[in-house]
């Protein structure tokens, strides 16, 4: 008898515990008409330093050489937003704190993108705010961001601030071969406080984008209007060559593009020019499972490698401690005014290899990038790995080696080495 | 007179072909006995014309319309389970439109809050808002990890991307369909998919790839009136010699008939599928 309530009752919990399981109600789930998400992202760091490079005498021009740095970072984004109807008000802000043994600096929030959207139906929308736009089908760098800030080729996801700009999208679907057509319309003004990053004229900074789903294939036509910037056009596409195979390319044109190069003495030169670049890549999904994305970008307005090493032959030169003080303010200035920006160089070559849960690892993801500067042979590398298992929660550790001779690219970064492990939160 | 009767089937579409090869010449004698063997085969094709008399083509539409209206919206939680117990569940919001048009949204957890896919026919789009633009992906990936990948979540409709290369139904109570894919860019090369005679509901799929490996089975079960002449499985487990141990289980809520415009799937709104949730 004892038995037989053990079993009915071990049978009750066993019933329960399955009712528990599959119960789904879609009324939990009703859209709310204000919403607040974010994530808390405790990030850890340890560079391995050129102490006596040029660009760390640029970054910590009052401390002595040293060889490892330890950092941590504390990043909050905080993402509101307003339903209301065919009214939408959102806002994303982002605060940090940055510790290391050189420095300690705190970012207060800062609206990375904000605004308000009307659609007047699923085809008619209208903006106004802070936006991101990102245009271009390269993974880790595009040539048709035309209104937008540079991506971080190391971190292609990483999210970026917006320019303050208007627009309209008009989408409408047809049949037939041509699927899908879409029209975008920004302005993007500037006035030397609104989009001082982007420029300092008085300006409305005009730029669409056309966008067809044609032949089963992405097409996107994109022009930006001559203002702050220099008017320039491009189109971009991409394609399933096969269920594993997608392939895209990018060609831009800009007109009177400013090209600056310095010599080993300090001597700027800055031309005017009408400049191409071009894009290639693939993205292939292998038997086992592994994601290749291959990119060949070209730039034809970056520095070749010559116009390179002259630059950081002057950096080396400005920067030692016996250089006036006149000659180290200017190669502060020129780092500051684009010099240093990210993937300078005319040529460059990505490639990564990932894999969704590798070995049975499930949840957990594997990747190795290459980035190289195909002119001057110098690269930087980067295996990864990620850990998505615990809800809520994404983790990551990446190490990244930098390696190239002197006077080239990734042979004269800041770091040699980086560790990063990573954990997000988000709510 | 000896003949060899019987039938022979082939694959999709399913047709079958009768064939009744005469031997030679007997006695009047063995007439009768050649009559009586000829009912027998005839008693004997009975079933095998039963079999030719299913329609595995229109059989497979009248299950994909008994799964779902063709336009629809619904609530979808996945739940992988592991096999310490542990659970991660993830909530979708889909809207489907005609044959060939799908998209979802992530509606939980918080990590993936905002994702969304696209499917066009055999294009198939992710958008990620920390990436902020639609990347092409392909239909074998997985996006939530665990068993389900995007084929699963993302699925048409059955008659649309597989054709019936058989029937059975020498079961009592089932029809077994052997379905294989239109095309290479469907994820899965062939389907056995048990179908519940009365029901007209699939009981249980094996998904197999084009070398023969078993991929995964699905198991349809808890069939729910969700009103509106919608009445099918609620849940759909699942388990895959690829990841031993683990499930994964799809429970279906807010199935409903909804018309939606036909810019909804299209990539400048995969950031704003939002809106359509009421």
């Amino acid at each position: 008898m004892k038995t037989l309530l053990l079993a009915a009752a071990l049978a009750a919990v066993a019933a329960s515990v399955a009712a528990e399981e599959f119960t789904f109600d879609a009324a939990e789930f009703e859209k709310k008409p204000f919403e607040l998400n974010g994530y808390v992202e405790p990030k850890l760091e340890l560079l391995g330093l050129r102490g006596d490079s040029a660009a760390y005498r640029l970054a910590y021009p009052t401390e002595a050489a040293r060889a490892t740095l330890a950092r941590s970072t504390l990043t909050l984004e905080l993402e509101g937003k307003a339903n209301l109807g065919d009214w939408v008000f959102d806002a994303r802000a982002q605060a940090s704190q940055v510790d290391d043994a050189l420095t300690s600096r705190s970012n207060a929030l800062v609206v990375q993108e904000g605004g308000v959207r009307y659609s007047a139906g699923p085809g008619l929308t209208l903006d106004l705010g802070k936006r991101v736009t990102r245009w271009g089908k390269g993974y880790a760098l595009t040539t048709v961001g035309f209104v937008e800030r540079p991506k971080d080729a190391t971190d292609p996801t990483a999210s970026r601030e917006g320019f303050v700009m208007a627009s309209v999208d008009w989408t409408r679907s047809l049949p037939g071969s041509v699927s899908a057509i879409s029209f975008t319309g920004i302005l993007l003004p500037t006035d030397g406080v609104t989009n001082a990053d982007f420029g300092r004229t008085n300006d409305l900074n005009p730029a669409a984008k056309l966008y067809l789903l044609a032949w089963d294939t992405d097409i996107d036509l994109m022009w930006r209007g001559a203002g702050a910037k220099t008017e320039a056009w491009g189109v971009d596409f991409s394609r399933n060559l096969a269920s594993n195979l997608e392939v895209h390319g990018e060609w831009a044109r800009q007109r009177n593009a400013t090209h600056t190069a310095v010599n080993a003495n300090g001597a700027v030169s800055s031309t005017l020019q009408d400049s191409t670049a071009w894009l290639v890549g693939l993205r292939y999904l292998t038997q086992a499972e592994v994601t290749w994305v291959a990119e060949w970008v070209h730039n034809g307005n970056g520095q070749t490698d010559s116009e390179w090493a002259s630059y950081q032959s002057f950096l080396s030169t400005a920067t030692q401690p016996v250089a006036s003080a006149a000659l180290t303010a200017k190669a502060q200035t020129l780092a500051l005014s684009g010099m240093n920006r990210p993937n300078p160089g005319q040529d460059y070559l990505y490639v990564k290899a990932s894999a969704s849960e590798p070995w049975g690892w499930v949840y957990g993801s594997a990747a190795v990038s290459l980035m190289a500067n195909v002119q001057d042979h110098s690269w930087q590398i980067t295996p990864e790995l990620g850990y998505t298992g615990w809800t809520g929660w994404d983790m990551r550790a990446r190490l990244s080696v930098l390696r190239g001779a002197a006077l080239t690219e990734f042979g004269e970064k800041l770091a040699s080495n980086k560790l990063e492990l990573t954990t997000r939160y988000s709510f | 007179m000896s003949r060899i009767s019987g039938v022979r089937c082939g694959s999709a579409p399913p047709t079958c072909t009768f064939f009744n090869y005469q031997i030679g010449l007997t006695n009047f004698q063995n007439s009768i006995m050649i009559t009586l063997k000829n009912i027998a085969s005839l008693a004997l094709l009975i079933p095998a014309l039963a079999f030719a008399a299913v329609d595995g083509v229109a059989l497979l539409k009248k299950i994909d319309r008994n799964l779902e209206p063709e336009s629809y919206e619904s609530y979808r939680k996945l739940i992988n389970i592991e096999p310490n117990g542990d659970k991660k569940e993830f909530v979708l919001y889909t809207v489907k439109k005609g044959k060939d048009k799908m998209a979802s949204l992530f509606l939980q957890p918080a990590s993936d809050k905002g994702r969304s896919t696209l499917r066009q026919g055999d294009n198939m789009w992710m958008y990620l808002p920390s990436v902020g633009k639609p990347v092409r992906i392909t239909s074998l990936q997985s996006v939530t990890g665990g068993v389900f990948n995007n084929a699963d979540i993302m699925r048409l409709e059955y008659a649309v991307e597989y054709d019936v290369a058989a029937v059975d139904e020498s079961d009592a109570k089932l029809i077994t369909l052997q379905l294989k894919a239109k095309t290479g860019e469907v994820a899965y090369d062939k389907l056995t998919m048990k179908v519940d005679k009365k029901l007209s509901l699939p009981l249980e799929i094996k998904a197999y790839a084009s070398s023969g490996m078993l991929l995964k089975t699905l198991y349809f079960k808890d069939i729910k009136d969700f009103g509106g002449g919608i009445k099918r499985p609620a849940t759909i487990e699942t388990d895959s010699p690829l990841y031993k141990d683990f499930k994964s289980v799809m429970l279906y809520s807010g199935l409903k008939k909804r018309d939606v415009p036909d810019e909804v799937f299209t990539q400048g709104y995969m950031a704003r599928i939002e809106e359509l949730r009421k």
